[in-house]
């Protein structure tokens, strides 16, 4: 290898940070040109595990049973702020069966430093002691004696309120440019739209979970989370040991939707108890923890008001968001698609990020875009309202080729394309003809919005891929694949390089015991930074198999192809079988490792899209039913149809619930959630789905290395919710102040 | 002790007043079934009481006893192998947590109803809950095993 260090530009959820990578300049695979005849790229692949996971045989962190293992159970807080007056330590470590107890005032082996526990909870949830015991009835019953006596303090749990009194986690963020209050003094047309948006629980099936297990100084962790390397790195710092004395396994995680991020409470906490005891110590969260303390989208508070030209050409924007942010984490850029959605130059932005005694928000599924597109969507079809405008047509007028932040170009951008095609496959042309009286009573519309979000990955990430002399080919990635289907996807990748049928080449991921780096499974990124890092790999030990080939036949290399397991010569004279160069290798392996290059100077990388609703609203029973939904994306070359289409279903769904169900309820006297389990916290089941629609401009970005894909995690949840209200107030006139579209909140707004 | 009657075989438990499922991940073993909710509201813990599906996190084990019960890891043959070939080949398996459920409810409505329509699907599925949204594709695997059963 070739190696050198560069200076690159990484995003994550629309953070950047400059930092070095290594680069080997002979991971130099250009980009397969979009009429590339390929044998697997973009051809519908069923997962490379999909049997195990359709058994029952797939281990997930709650399966791991180990030999002594403990079980753990977690004292938390009643309530949203209070102050601990006694916990009785002492008779829950004199409960049968309870091995070990770690309370407000312990501190961590080794480093004895990061305290896991408060005496002054700040959220009702919060962890204040867990119980190690034999079974989880006595870890229970360890904690009913530790006797919880608490003092109840003053809490803020509207976010309002909290601005009013200054009570925030950071300083408001201003991000305007411009001059947006005399642009909107000086536009034509002129509107205003006022939106509350809701808490959204990310309620992954499997629970927050880990289980710790030590041997000596080396620790063993399992842990149900996004981010194997980041848990690893965690736990090192915490109990100051080397990176290499951990191995985190996260073969099969049962859903994150960004509330996994790293090793979390249960890992650190799971690890204590595991070094107090020498036993194993397992660590799951039972639903009703997970919904008060898993992490939530925040809500928000937002009102935006554009100016435009008569001509439709917007001339203001000036928006403001108050975020319900509990105690912290990082403030999602919920203004983004105001500042970069359309052409406009003067744009006032400003965020409050408001402190509240609910546990810090953070990420899920498009954080911070996904509730500014819901609420700024809706205003832009105010605005073609106002204007007598087609709402699709003041998108398009207010189109932009360069990134309005920063002034650079996208990579690609096929925003356009998706329109038409939306536009098409949802009938809009027809969109008036909804309208008409319908003999069931229901009121139909049609509603769009426009999707932007990051997601073109970046490195580090690294793989290596090893054939042997059977011509099979393993395929080792960081890759941790919460049910995305990425493992699969570099499977493709590496076939399609390789020239293997898919069956014979293995992904491995969820280990960090190769200490093969891959991102954390979050902001659209897995994709577009792992699959060229594959591909590179691959191409080396394609390379050198075909160098092998050639003097196997004696013909140049460079006169030799491979596909499907068979080596050719371009005169046709030679066909065989890839095991008669790989036959000899014996014990042989042909090895190679690829690295994701840097990302494009000058340019800025992005996803698009357009996705148009169809709702049925009944007007009696305030029933709003989603018919049909149309979404178009534009997310560069699509590496695997069957799993990309269940990407977006899935991303949809969640956007319908966010529009429709979905929202944890805070009681203001008590500061408590009240819906904090799934038989009051309404997620979709399978008869609230509507027909979903899909289809991908599907052209790769040339201007990313070498696969020319992007991320499509998040690119689908983001439009949805604004294309709904978009559609139910296009069938009723009407627009409700808050979602979600509850039969309550409808009835009153029809009212 | 109670007997229990799983997968054809018999077993002696203990079932200090747990609950099915408790019993059969922690002292049988048999991992398919999961917990998700603990609270009847999800499925995810679905296994077969005399061949109907039943919420394993609610059921008392010792209620359990006298009664044939199925779990994913006894469904491997005939209709059930039918049906996980279908989820694989749709894609109605993402994360793959809940997929255990939804195969024995989507099992037990088959065997109930050979050839469902959409409404079957809907009302004998509708208790299982997938988070990642697999619903679209789950539908048309159970079309498809329907199809080839």
């Amino acid at each position: 290898m070739t190696a050198r260090f560069v200076r690159t530009r990484k995003e994550m959820e629309g953070r950047y940070e400059d930092v070095w990578v290594l680069v080997d300049e002979e991971d130099d695979v250009e980009t397969w040109p979009h009429d590339a005849e390929l044998d697997l790229v973009g051809k519908p692949a069923p997962r490379l595990d999909g049997t195990v996971r359709a058994s029952g045989r797939a281990q997930f962190t709650v399966d791991v049973r180990l030999p002594g293992m403990l079980t753990a159970a977690v004292l938390r807080s009643p309530v949203a702020h209070g102050n601990v007056r006694s916990l009785d330590i002492d008779a829950a470590l004199a409960t049968p069966g309870v091995r070990a107890v770690i309370g407000p005032e312990s501190v961590l082996s080794l480093t004895r430093s990061t305290p896991l526990l408060v005496a002054e909870p700040q959220y009702a949830g919060q962890p204040l002691a867990v119980v190690a015991a034999d079974t989880s009835e006595a870890a229970l019953a360890g904690v009913r004696a530790l006797a919880l006596e608490l003092d109840v303090l003053p809490h803020v749990v509207d976010a309002r309120e909290a601005v009013n009194e200054h009570r925030f986690t950071g300083d408001p963020a201003d991000d305007s440019r411009g001059d947006a209050e005399a642009a909107l003094a000086a536009s034509e047309v002129t509107i205003e739209l006022s939106v509350d948006t809701p808490a959204q629980l990310q309620v992954p099936l499997e629970p927050h979970a880990a289980v710790a297990s030590w041997d000596g100084d080396s620790l063993t962790a399992w842990v149900s989370t996004q981010g194997m390397f980041s848990a690893r790195d965690e736990l090192a710092a915490a109990f100051g040991l080397r990176k290499d004395d951990i191995r985190v396994l996260t073969a099969f995680v049962g859903g994150g939707f960004g509330a996994k991020q790293g090793a979390g409470f249960e890992a650190l906490a799971a690890a204590e108890l595991a070094r107090m005891t020498g036993r194993p110590v397992r660590l799951v969260n039972d639903r009703h923890a997970e919904m008060l303390d898993g992490g939530r989208r925040a809500a928000t508070h937002q009102t935006v008001r554009l100016g435009a030209g008569r001509d439709g050409i917007l001339t203001a924007i000036e928006a403001e968001a108050v975020v319900a942010m509990g105690q912290g984490g990082w403030v999602f850029p919920v203004l983004n698609p105001a500042r970069t959605l359309y052409r406009c130059a003067d744009v006032g932005a400003l965020t409050f990020p408001a402190k509240t005694n609910l546990r810090a928000q953070n990420a899920f599924r498009a954080p911070g875009v996904m509730e500014g597109t819901a609420v700024f969507e809706q205003a832009i079809d105010e605005l073609a309202l106002a204007l007598d405008l087609d709402p699709l047509e003041l998108r398009r007028r207010n189109h932009v080729d360069v990134d309005q932040v920063s002034g650079l170009p996208y990579s690609s951008k096929q925003l356009l394309a998706c329109y038409d095609r939306a536009a098409e496959l949802a009938g809009w042309d027809r969109r008036e003809e909804l309208r008409a009286p319908q003999a069931d009573g229901l009121l139909r519309g049609l509603g769009c919005a426009t999707q932007i979000w990051w997601g073109g990955g970046g490195p580090p990430s690294h793989a290596t891929v090893r054939l042997d002399s059977d011509g099979h080919a393993v395929v080792v990635t960081g890759i941790q694949d919460i049910g995305t289907g990425t493992l699969t996807g570099a499977q493709i990748v590496a076939a399609e390089e390789l020239g293997l049928p898919l069956r014979h080449v293995r992904v491995v991921g969820g280990d960090t015991g190769p200490n093969v780096y891959g991102p954390v499974a979050g902001g659209s990124q897995t994709t577009p930074s792992v699959m060229p890092a594959v591909r590179s790999a691959a191409a080396k030990v394609r390379k050198t198999l075909l160098q092998l080939a050639g003097d196997v036949f004696e013909i140049a290399a460079s006169d030799l192809e491979i596909s499907n397991g068979r080596i050719r010569s371009h005169d046709g004279a030679i066909d065989a079988d890839v095991t008669e160069v790989t036959g000899k290798l014996g014990s042989a392996t042909i090895d190679g490792s690829g690295s994701r290059g840097p990302n494009p100077d000058g340019f800025v990388v992005n996803t698009f899209g357009c996705q148009i609703a169809q709702v049925a609203v009944d007007p009696g029973l305030g029933e709003v039913r989603v018919e049909r939904l149309v979404a178009v994306h534009d997310v560069g070359r699509i590496v695997n149809p069957l799993t990309a289409s269940s990407q977006i279903e899935g991303g949809v769904l969640q956007g319908l619930a966010f529009a429709l169900t979905e929202e944890l309820v805070i009681d203001p006297t008590t500061g408590v959630p009240v819906n904090g389990h799934l038989d009051d916290y309404k997620v979709p089941s399978i008869a609230d789905v509507p027909e979903i629609v899909i289809d991908y401009p599907n052209l790769p970005d040339v201007n990313l290395p070498n696969v020319g894909s992007k991320g499509l995690g998040e690119p689908p949840i983001v439009p949805t919710a604004a294309a709904i209200a978009n559609a139910f107030a296009h069938a009723t006139g009407r627009r409700p102040a808050a979602l979600p579209l509850t039969r309550a909140r409808v009835l009153e707004t029809l009212a | 002790m109670v007997e229990l009657r799983v997968n054809c075989q018999l077993y002696e438990v203990e079932p200090f007043g747990r609950r099915l499922l408790a019993v059969l991940r922690d002292d049988l073993e048999l991992l398919g079934a999961k917990l998700a909710c603990g609270e009847g509201a999800c499925g995810a813990c679905a296994v077969l009481l005399d061949g109907r599906p039943v919420n394993a996190c609610l059921l008392l084990a010792e209620a359990a006893s006298g009664h044939e019960i199925v779990t994913i890891e006894g469904l491997s043959a005939g209709r059930a192998a039918s049906v996980q070939e279908a989820f694989v080949a749709e894609d109605a398996v993402q994360c793959g947590f809940c997929t255990p459920g939804q195969i024995v409810s989507a099992t037990a409505l088959l065997e109930r109803v050979p050839h469902p329509t959409r409404e079957e699907i809907h009302e004998a599925m509708a208790g299982n809950i997938c988070r990642c949204g697999t619903y679209t594709k789950i539908e048309r695997a159970i079309l498809r095993a329907a199809g080839a059963a």
